[in-house]
């Protein structure tokens, strides 16, 4: 069998972990405007919070991860009320917005270290037999994440196109001053954003946490400037774009990694994002109007 | 500020030629062609999104055209980046106040002179007499300017703490500070008490008196009317006519678009 | 010589480091705006170029590895870490200064931070890996006979007369011409080149001197505590430097003195001895860096312009002619 098929293979899991995660991070940042450089934490989050749901509290995976991933969105929240919205209000400066979000990284990571940690940890499931299908292989639960990824960006699509919510959401991205005029709920809908976003973090570190097996408090934020490439690549706060972007990221990176060695696969991310930057910045699919 | 200087009146300083710019799909400002007379007080005006404001950036140099060639003061300026064009003496205002909020009135005129040979890193660390010096110079001039814009006592408040018509006059004055040969002054009127239209008409007529050629974006077609000896009709993004008031409103086409429908509630945003 | 005495002369050292830091962010985030998530990363390859260079060559079969070796002077490997940082700065500027916004110049410092962190962490035959450069040799310990306490002592005036020319610099930055269109760009980018003034070669010049500062401060660590491995640089580290800006006072480098006495001396150092709780070793670390990441937000909350603010300028510091000073008096006296 090709490396390279089992290399795309990995690309297609990698890109679907990435999807999930550079969605939730689109999805806000659309609609609030501004990077959360927290994300990072959430995504870790997501994976310690089912580790404790189901190894030292012994639920079914299944159960902890599903009770997790509302979890991730409520902390989300709460953070965006309590943290982040104060300064939102304030109005003015874009930059603060930014270095609250760094702080909070930083604040949430030792957080978790002090509850966790410094260890790294597994969940009881492992990856499952190995399943050929046609010239690729996978493990089981690499074609769970795959399809889990396929699906949620199904429900984002169906989302954003069939939903009032949805509606809202893009007219905020569009246009705020004009959402705000027209009558949109602005508030629910920052809120509503948040959770989702907090939910998909937290989708993201589980699917994460089972394709790389053995994890700890740091591994979201390992992936976060994959995660920044992917979002920038796509064209920043565009969700499609972002799905596209996480996509070509994964798949690149883990193809590459065939002839550059897998040490180095965030290393290619970051290439692409000063690539990108340099030639691209408006992404793959760039932001109508926006000028 | 200059004392009025002979300028060769008639002659174009700005000439615009088929500009085209498009913003996904939407084409904006859509073979654009006009020319500006060295010494005149131009006004630009059409109705909303007729690609005005575009214009001002296209030959600002904050966007480049798709198509179409700018030509500043018989230098072909299509293009390049808007610190060049205004070292060259073209400076524009922006729709918003923007002022440099969290320094002085005073620095936010003082910080940009042009030439100021404190700006390398040489002088700035280890000429600073030389810094001292030219600073002197610059902050009478300044002052002269302030006081001649009422804002004398603002001074030394920081520009964020002034009320929004104090800061359209620190927006004209710091455009006045920078010396400029062709000033596009966008909107500098918009949401101002009619006193201040006044003095600020007032202000803008006599720095074109001073030999400084104007092109201002104007929705308030009153004040167009009494200052401003040309007018630039937008409509589409292309230029729909050119000439003085009086003919344009003879020109049933750019009645219909615009003028028709704007002069009766001709100061309403 | 009093152990007490000695340990004070290393927080004192530890204090002017720190507070060139400070004024090597402040130049970047106070004078220019310039969102650097990746400060420490300079302040690392001027310490390992520094250290590096004034080390000898390694020595075949110990199993550390590292490049130069030079056993280079202080003056020159200072020199080297400098250029080394300023290099590295220029690099992550030519990538990240081009964009204008911010939140994308954040990114790629951030990213450009993690990146070198791997590459050095990584290629063990740099800078010996994860494991670090150790046993740089002391700098003037032959030349003057010194000891280990009397280096201590010598070393507060080494760091204390280069952080005193830096603080001296970067006041007269802050006031010069440039330092006044750096602030502009700070202000408002597209008002700034409207007015002809090069944003991007301003913020490259902030950037670059930043990154040089961080250098500075880099080299004189290694030189003083003879190591440096990642653990010591990581980006926890980075967000001790804005802290102390922001508590202090962005745009003031005095704040940024206030900020490094409080925040990465008093608070660090107080912290650093509570026994460890419930026989966890990090959980001290830990809090301390929650509490500092708390504090920062609280103040950025309550009092963004830190517990120094910037000064407002004031031009009548300029001898005036005698016309517009006889106005400006008359002014004053009228109260205009």
């Amino acid at each position: 069998m090709s490396i390279l098929w089992l290399s795309l293979g990995f690309g297609l899991v990698t890109a679907s972990i990435l999807a999930l995660s550079s969605v939730g991070l689109s999805l806000q940042f659309g609609v609030t405007n501004y990077i959360n450089f927290a994300y990072g934490a959430f995504l870790s989050l997501g994976m310690l919070l089912t580790w404790t749901l189901t190894r030292p509290l012994h639920l079914p995976f299944w159960l902890g991860a599903a009770l997790t991933i509302p979890i991730c969105g409520l902390v989300a929240v709460v953070v965006d009320r309590v943290v982040l919205e104060p300064f939102v209000r304030r109005g003015g400066n874009l930059l603060y917005l930014l270095i609250v979000t760094f702080g909070l990284s930083l604040i949430l990571d030792n957080i978790m270290q002090a509850a966790w940690g410094v260890g790294f940890f597994r969940f009881a499931v492992g990856q499952g037999a190995d399943l050929h299908l046609g010239p690729f292989q996978f493990t089981v639960a690499q074609l769970v994440i795959i399809g889990v990824a396929a699906a949620v960006m199904v429900g984002v699509h169906l989302l954003l196109t069939r939903t009032r919510l949805g509606k809202a959401m893009r007219a905020m991205s569009d246009n705020p001053a004009l959402a705000r005029v027209s009558g949109i709920d602005t508030k629910r809908v920052t809120m509503s954003t948040w959770f989702l976003s907090g939910c998909l973090a937290g989708a993201a570190g589980i699917a994460l946490a089972l394709n790389i097996v053995s994890f700890q408090t740091t591994s979201g934020d390992d992936l976060l400037f994959v995660v920044f490439a992917a979002v920038i690549l796509g064209g920043i706060g565009q969700t499609y774009g972002a799905m596209l972007g996480a996509l070509v990221i994964g798949v690149v990176t883990e193809v590459s990694a065939v002839y550059v060695g897998s040490a180095y696969k965030s290393d290619v991310a970051f290439l692409i994002l000063v690539v990108v930057l340099l030639v691209r910045p408006q992404g793959l699919i760039p932001a109508l109007g926006k000028a | 500020m200059p004392e009025a200087t002979p300028v060769d009146r008639g002659t174009p300083i700005l000439q615009l030629d088929q500009v085209v710019r498009s913003f996904g799909g939407v084409r904006a400002v859509d073979g654009c062609s006009f020319s500006i007379d060295r010494g005149s007080l131009t006004a630009l005006i059409g109705p909303n999104g007729a690609g005005k404001s575009t214009v001002v950036n296209l030959v600002a140099g904050a966007l480049k055209p798709d198509a179409g060639s700018i030509v500043y003061g018989g230098v072909d300026i299509t293009g390049v980046v808007s610190h060049r064009i205004a070292g060259r003496g073209l400076i524009r205002t922006f729709q918003l106040s923007r002022e440099f909020a969290r320094m002085t009135v005073l620095e936010n005129l003082v910080v940009v002179a042009r030439g100021q040979s404190g700006e390398s890193l040489f002088n700035a660390l280890l000429r600073p007499r030389l810094c001292r010096r030219e600073d002197r110079v610059l902050v009478e001039r300044a002052i002269d300017v302030l006081d001649r814009f009422g804002l004398a006592a603002q001074r030394d408040m920081y520009a964020g703490d002034l009320s929004g018509g104090q800061k359209r006059l620190v927006e004209l004055a710091r455009a006045v500070m920078s010396e400029p040969e062709l000033l596009i002054l966008d909107e500098p009127m918009a949401g101002v008490n009619p006193a201040l239209i006044d003095l600020l008409g007032g202000h803008i007529e006599s720095l074109c008196r001073n030999g400084i050629t104007v092109v201002m974006v104007e929705h308030n077609l009153e004040i167009v009317e009494r200052i401003c000896d040309h007018v630039v009709v937008m409509a589409l993004g292309r230029t729909l006519a050119t000439g003085v008031m009086s003919d344009l409103r003879s020109n049933s086409e750019v009645v219909r678009a615009y003028l028709g429908e704007r002069l009766d509630e001709p100061t309403v945003r | 010589m009093s152990p007490i005495l000695v340990y004070l002369a290393t927080l004192v050292v530890y204090f002017f480091i720190y507070n060139i830091f400070g004024f090597g962010l402040n130049i970047q985030f106070g004078y220019a705006g310039i969102l650097d998530f990746a400060f420490i990363t300079f302040m690392a390859v001027g310490g390992y170029l520094y250290g590096a260079a004034a080390l000898p060559h390694e020595t075949p079969g110990s199993q550390i590895y590292y490049v130069l070796g030079l056993s280079w002077s202080f003056p020159l490997a200072l020199l080297l870490g400098i250029l080394g940082a300023g290099a590295v700065g220029a690099l992550v500027g030519l990538i990240a200064l081009k964009r204008l916004r911010s939140d994308y110049l954040a990114i790629v410092t951030l990213a450009s931070g993690t990146l070198i962190y791997g590459v050095i962490g990584n290629f063990t035959r740099l800078f010996d890996g994860w494991e670090g450069l150790m046993g740089v040799p002391q700098p003037f310990t032959g030349a003057l006979n010194l000891n280990a306490n009397t280096f201590v002592l010598f070393f507060v005036l080494v760091s204390g007369v280069i952080m005193a020319i830096l603080w001296f610099f970067a006041n007269r930055l802050y006031r010069s011409p440039l330092g006044r269109a750096m602030r502009a760009v700070r202000e408002d980018i597209d008002v700034a080149e409207a007015y002809g003034k090069n944003a991007f070669k301003l913020r490259m010049t902030a950037m670059v001197i930043g990154c040089i500062y961080a250098g500075i401060g880099g080299a004189l660590t290694i030189a003083f505590i003879t190591a440096l491995a990642p653990a010591g640089w990581s980006t926890g580290e980075t967000f001790v430097i804005w802290a102390l800006l922001l508590i202090g006072g962005r745009g003031n480098n005095l704040g940024a003195v206030v900020g490094s006495f409080l925040v990465a001396v008093l608070f660090t150092e107080a912290t650093r001895y509570l026994p460890a709780i419930g026989g966890n070793p990090n959980l001290i670390p830990d809090l301390r860096n929650i509490v500092i990441g708390v504090l920062l937000i609280v103040t950025l909350r309550f009092r963004p312009q830190g517990l120094v603010p910037e000064p407002k300028t004031n031009f009548f510091a300029v001898p005036l002619t005698s016309r517009v000073l006889r106005r400006v008096r008359h002014e004053e006296v009228v109260g205009a």
